[in-house]
């Protein structure tokens, strides 16, 4: 993948990123002989391989310690399922895909406008303050919705069309890793790394510190909306609760799990974290304690992610 | 008027005036005149703590002066920050290393030439044809530079993985990267041994002669500094105490003083 998007011949990239959506049509057309149950697992790993690989544009790439995935997780779900509601019943079958698609991104643009919103107080905070920074707005946008009678109060949202399958969920992760890869490893978004590694000498570089930190922020988070409105399209019930700062939390650990600003890794991560507590469902009530050990014992075994930083600086 | 503008053809790049920045009750600097022509290359010396770095830190708009005015090709600084200034055309190394750990010494100095980009963000992503080629010119550049440097063999290898002396010239290349018109040099020969040390003040003035630019160097080494500086400026306690031709300051009896001859006795 790393040669894949380097510099040069950077149509190759976009070629594999067409194969590989013709490769998920494929899957999608033959998925009615995949239990109902195993897909419903599947369709959720490719909604969190999306959250995660944006998140780490944010926490991997850039170096920043963000805990508003949730909050935007939740604007774009919101939003987009809201449009879905208004406009869904009058519209012809023909037509629903195209809605589908204009409220995933209006979703994702949303949450990309409350990136830009959180992604300023990014200009002065580091590290541990940034991450409360963004864990109250994750709150925040929360309690509004929690309040909204628009959206349902601290009900929230149902009889969401149940239109995410795998089709949707795994184009939308195959965009993101693109997007996220052919960012950072073009002249431009080596910027991302250069901001991370050293602000002082990429300034005097010519960087903008703060510009690629916001960017970095709104791309993240227009991700996790589109992401949020594909999880409301497949779960058909949304309420507050369900984004709660432990929705931050899960992303969180999924980077972690995979390797800060590591996009294979983390890919791996978010789909594994998604199988491992169905594969435990035999434990039953222990399942959570269990799945919390074996997070633990890998941070233990392998404290740089799964995969770790590539070496060479062509970080993944 | 200025001493640079009576030692070269050319205009004054870069003038400080009066500049002083006190750190609660220390004064780091201190109301010092300073001016660097085109073309030329200048020398900053001086005791540990004479306030050099913290020059190259007003100069480049890490720190903003308590009292007085810098100036870049006749364009006062304001309140410019780094970014800005690189952009202006001043660009730096750094004393202690400052590298891009994370990356390939290709991309070091490929980062920072993103500045001169204009569709940085939607080449990226879409990354057609124009994009394609503007990658390679790049590309090209870099390894151009690098090649200079003898570092186009080692173009893979992670950055800070390199010797010390080497990693000290990747700064100078990634410096060049962002296309200067004055360049400022923190103690580039620091931690090389004296082959290193001639091969650098060689590359130092050939850089300088074939880009072009105008240089301000701080160095500890005083052969280096004496063989290639036009002029030198003498800093103590953040004040300037001196400056001149390098025959000049080597007979100021008040910079042995304070500096040479402590220089000669540690020898
Ligand atoms: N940000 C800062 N806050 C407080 N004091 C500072 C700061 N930066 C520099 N100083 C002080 O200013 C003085 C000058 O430091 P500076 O680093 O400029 O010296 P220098 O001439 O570069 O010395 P050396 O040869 O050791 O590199 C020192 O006393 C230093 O401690
Ligand atoms: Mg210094």
């Amino acid at each position: 993948m790393e040669k894949l998007m380097n510099n040069g011949g950077s149509n190759g990239a976009k070629r594999w990123l067409l194969l590989g959506l013709v490769l998920v049509a494929v899957v999608s057309a033959f998925s009615g002989m995949i239990n109902r149950y195993y897909l419903g697992v599947l369709v959720e790993a490719g909604v969190n391989v999306t959250l995660a690989v944006s998140l780490n544009l944010i926490n991997g790439y850039t170096g920043q310690f963000s805990l508003g995935h949730g909050g935007f997780m939740a604007v774009g779900a919101y939003l987009a399922a809201k449009l879905t509601l208004l406009f869904g019943p009058a519209l012809p079958p023909a037509l629903q895909p195209v809605l589908f698609a204009g409220a995933l991104l209006c979703g994702g643009m949303g949450a990309a406008l409350a990136g830009l919103l959180v992604g300023v107080p990014s200009l002065r905070l580091r590290g541990d303050y940034l991450a409360v920074v963004t864990l109250a707005f994750g709150e925040i946008i929360r309690v509004v919705f929690q309040n909204s009678p628009a959206f349902g109060a601290a009900t929230g949202l149902s009889g969401i069309a149940p239109w995410t399958n795998f089709f949707w969920s795994w184009s939308v992760a195959l965009v993101t890793v693109y997007v996220v890869l052919a960012l950072v490893h073009s002249t431009y978004g080596r910027g991302f790394l250069a901001v991370n590694d050293d602000e002082i000498a990429a300034s005097a570089m010519g960087i903008n510190p703060v510009r690629y930190k916001v960017t970095a922020f709104v791309v993240g988070a227009f991700f996790a909306g589109v992401a949020g409105g594909l999880f409301a399209h497949l779960k058909r019930a949304i309420n507050p609760e369900g984004f709660n700062f432990m929705r931050s939390i899960d992303v969180v650990v999924m980077v972690i799990l995979g390797g800060m600003g590591n996009t294979a890794g983390v890919v791996v991560a978010a789909v594994l974290l998604t199988l491992l507590p169905e594969l435990l469902r035999g434990f039953s009530e222990y399942r959570m304690i269990v799945y919390s050990l074996l997070i633990i014992t890998l941070m233990l075994l392998r404290p740089q992610g799964l995969f770790g930083r590539s070496s060479k600086g062509g970080r993944l | 008027m200025s001493a640079a503008a009576q030692n070269s053809g050319g205009g004054t790049v870069l003038e400080l005036e009066r500049v002083t920045i006190r750190f609660g009750g220390l004064t780091a600097v201190s109301e010092v005149d300073l001016a660097v022509g085109e073309g030329e290359l200048v020398g900053l010396i001086g005791p540990n703590g004479a306030g050099k770095t913290t020059v190259f830190n007003l100069v480049t708009g890490v720190y903003q002066p308590t009292e007085g005015r810098i100036s870049f090709d006749r364009k006062p600084h304001g309140r410019l920050r780094p970014h800005d200034l690189t952009r202006r055309g001043i660009a730096r190394t750094f004393q202690n290393i400052r590298l891009f750990g994370s990356m390939s010494v290709f991309d070091n100095v490929r980062v920072a030439m993103q500045l001169h980009r204009r569709f940085g963000f939607g080449e990226a992503l879409w990354r057609g044809r124009l994009a394609a080629k503007a990658e390679g010119d790049v590309a090209g550049r870099v390894m151009e530079l690098l090649e200079i440097f003898n570092l186009g063999r080692v173009r893979d290898e992670l950055a800070t993985s390199l010797p010390y002396g080497d990693q000290r010239r990747l700064e100078i290349v990634r410096a060049l990267a962002t296309r200067p018109r004055l360049l400022l040099l923190d103690e580039p020969a620091a931690g090389m041994n004296p082959t290193e040390k001639a091969a650098l003040a060689q590359l130092i003035v050939e850089v300088q002669q074939r880009f072009g630019i105008s240089v301000l160097l701080v160095e500890h080494d005083m052969r280096l500094v004496m063989s290639v500086c036009q002029r030198i400026a003498v800093l103590e306690y953040g004040r300037k105490i001196a400056e001149g031709t390098p025959q000049q300051i080597q007979k100021n009896p008040q910079v042995i003083a304070a500096y040479l001859g402590k220089e000669a006795s540690d020898a």
